[in-house]
């Protein structure tokens, strides 16, 4: 749940990347952090990495300045996806307030991809979020790779037709839909943000001011 | 120690973020990096580091970290862009102290997670240890019961199979004991007839009448009739004391189970457990007793008694048609040594290593516990003796009881 600061006047929210090992949640964060031009932000802080893998998480804070004089900032976090590391997956999974599950496209990936889905539903549900609620879009990334290699849009859509879940596609590697997914997110985030700290009410920010905020440009 | 985790990702103070850092040597750094003294202020105007009063007329730099002015540095002595680059200098370092910070609190939180989840595991261990040891406890004690009820089954069939013994014994002692009676009767109707003659001869004798008497007497062939009434007699005397003599030796089976220790000479025992045997293959075995002479010995005579008639009657059985049992005894040493030897099947090798082993038996079921050479082998045993067996397939087979002396 959004942090709340009265007395800074600050409200941080927490958003995760999550999905299986080397399906490009790092990638996600770094092209974010090229493409986007919020008010204010960070650099990538990377905690620990094995073989370019992830050991803890990444970390890229994002902010901007409401009108009402609040600070408005955004930490988005990967989790490390090797199955090992699932006690820390949960511990950075902890308290967030929308997710992003960053899928491998390959075909030979299918059987990691539903794994880590079923992981990342029974760890929101350990950390005392319900998965029915929570912000969540689905990413499908690597759509670069050859055909052959990667599951068609079209099976991918029929797979989660059922889904209640934005689906985007994306090559995170040259950017593309990194942004279009991380603005999928906010949209959902949006609502339960202004539920609960009256956004549009109080600090005179609505949805769309809120997304253009955090994306700059 | 318990350590309760903080969340890694909340929000730093420069106070927890300047925690791991030596201000004193800081300090120092910075003062010869600014020229002068300095004022390191956190975002709310507390002095941190350097002079405590205010500097006159100071620049200031602003400290930023993770997007928010975490703190001022102030200069009187350095230039703007010394100063600026002392403020970087200062928030690179914040951020390694943030990394850190994260780095280590992640760690707390999952190893305290990693606990949590043993612990649990830990619990269900013992709960199911105590389940199986539970379980366990109970098959011990139900193969306990399965123990003790096969135990005194055996007990019984054991039981059973002396008893089998005295079955076979009282068959051969009733054939024995029916011969004298037999012959006892038919003196006795004998005798009666012949009271009958007598009676017949009082009244001619009452008239006085002498030669009607004398006619009355030959007519009736006294003469005969008197001598065979004392031949009768004193054979069924014979035969009666043979049954006595039948029924003191069955005295030597009768206390199988009330064992007395009596001394006795065994080759009396041979004979009887023979008698037994003879009053049941009749001609169809001939017993040949080469019994030497043997010391008296203290023994339970009833049991030594139920090992030869058992030996005896295995010999028998093994003899198919018509064959030869022989029983030895003499004294070898410091023991007597008693063979059974029979001419009958013999026993295949393979069998005699077992042959004493409870159950083993190659009767048909139902016409053999098994248990009777076991029986044998412990009262032998009880008498501080030991039973041997050598058989050849088609020659025959010896049983030796070896009991020592004294």
């Amino acid at each position: 749940m959004a942090e709340i600061d009265e007395i800074n006047r600050k409200i941080t929210v927490k958003l995760v990347y999550y999905g299986p090992a080397q399906s490009g949640k790092t990638t996600n964060l770094m092209r974010l952090h090229d493409l986007l031009t919020p008010g204010m932000k960070g650099e990538i802080m990377t905690l620990e990495t094995q073989n370019d893998r992830t050991l803890f998480f990444d970390l890229l804070p994002l902010g901007f300045k409401t009108p009402s004089g609040w600070l408005v900032k955004l930490k988005l976090f990967t989790v490390p996806g090797q199955v090992a590391h699932d006690a820390t997956r949960k511990a950075v999974l902890s308290r967030a307030d929308g997710m992003v599950f960053v899928a491998d496209s390959q075909r030979s990936q299918s059987i990691n991809n539903a794994e880590a889905f079923q992981n990342l539903e029974e760890n929101v549900q350990r950390v005392g979020l319900n998965f029915s609620h929570v912000p969540l879009v689905v990413q499908f990334n690597k759509r670069d790779l050859p055909e052959a290699q990667i599951l068609s849009e079209d099976e991918i859509r029929q797979r989660w037709s059922q889904a209640p879940w934005p689906l985007v596609f994306s090559s995170a590697l040259v950017g593309e839909g990194v942004r279009e997914t991380f603005c999928k997110l906010l949209e959902q985030v949006y609502p339960v943000l202004d539920k609960s700290i009256a956004l549009e009410e109080t600090h005179g920010v609505d949805r769309q001011s809120f997304i253009a905020a955090v994306m700059g440009g | 120690m318990e350590i309760t985790p903080r969340p890694f990702d909340r929000e730093l103070t420069i106070q927890e973020l300047l925690a791991g850092i030596s201000l004193e040597r800081l300090g120092g750094i910075l003062r010869v990096f600014l020229g002068g003294d300095f004022r390191l202020l956190g975002a709310d105007g507390s002095c941190l580091l350097g002079s405590a009063g205010p500097l006159a007329q100071p620049r200031h730099a602003e400290i930023n970290h993770d997007l928010e002015v975490f703190g001022q540095l102030e200069s009187a002595s350095a230039d703007e862009s010394r100063l600026s680059a002392a403020a970087a200098m200062i928030e690179l370092m914040l951020r390694l102290s943030a990394r850190y910070h994260m780095a280590a609190e992640l760690h707390i939180e999952t190893v305290h997670a990693d606990y949590a989840a043993l612990q649990q595991k830990h619990a269900a261990l013992t709960e199911s240890e105590a389940r199986y040891k539970a379980l366990s406890e109970e098959l011990e004690a139900r193969v306990k019961e399965q123990v003790k009820i096969i135990e005194s089954a055996q007990r019984q069939l054991y039981q059973a199979e002396k008893l089998a013994s005295i079955g076979q014994l009282a068959a051969g002692v009733a054939h024995e004991i029916n011969n004298p009676i037999g012959f006892i009767r038919s003196n006795l109707s004998t005798a009666q007839q012949y009271v009958t003659s007598l009676k017949r001869l009082a009244e001619p004798m009452k008239t006085g009448n002498m030669a009607q008497f004398q006619s009355a007497w030959k007519e009736a062939d006294m003469e005969f009739l008197l001598e065979d009434f004392a031949a009768l007699l004193s054979e069924s005397v014979e035969g009666a004391d043979r049954v006595t003599k039948i029924v003191s030796d069955l005295k030597g089976f009768s206390n199988v189970d009330q064992a007395e220790e009596e001394v006795v000479d065994l080759n009396d025992n041979l004979r009887f457990a023979c008698n037994v045997l003879a009053g049941q293959v009749k001609d169809r075995v001939k017993l040949v007793l080469e019994l030497g002479v043997l010391p008296k010995t203290l023994c339970l005579p009833g049991h030594l008694n139920q090992v030869f008639l058992n030996l005896l009657l295995n010999a028998a059985q093994a003899i198919t048609d018509r064959g030869l049992i022989e029983v030895r005894s003499e004294v070898a040493g410091n023991e007597i040594r008693i063979c059974i030897r029979d001419n009958g099947c013999g026993i295949p090798e393979g069998n005699l290593d077992r042959l004493f082993d409870p159950f083993f038996t190659t009767r048909q079921v139902g016409s053999g516990t098994g248990l009777g050479l076991t029986v044998c082998r412990d009262i032998v045993r009880a008498h501080g003796g030991r039973i041997e067996v050598e058989s050849k397939v088609g020659v025959g087979t010896t049983f030796t009881v070896c009991l020592p002396i004294g």
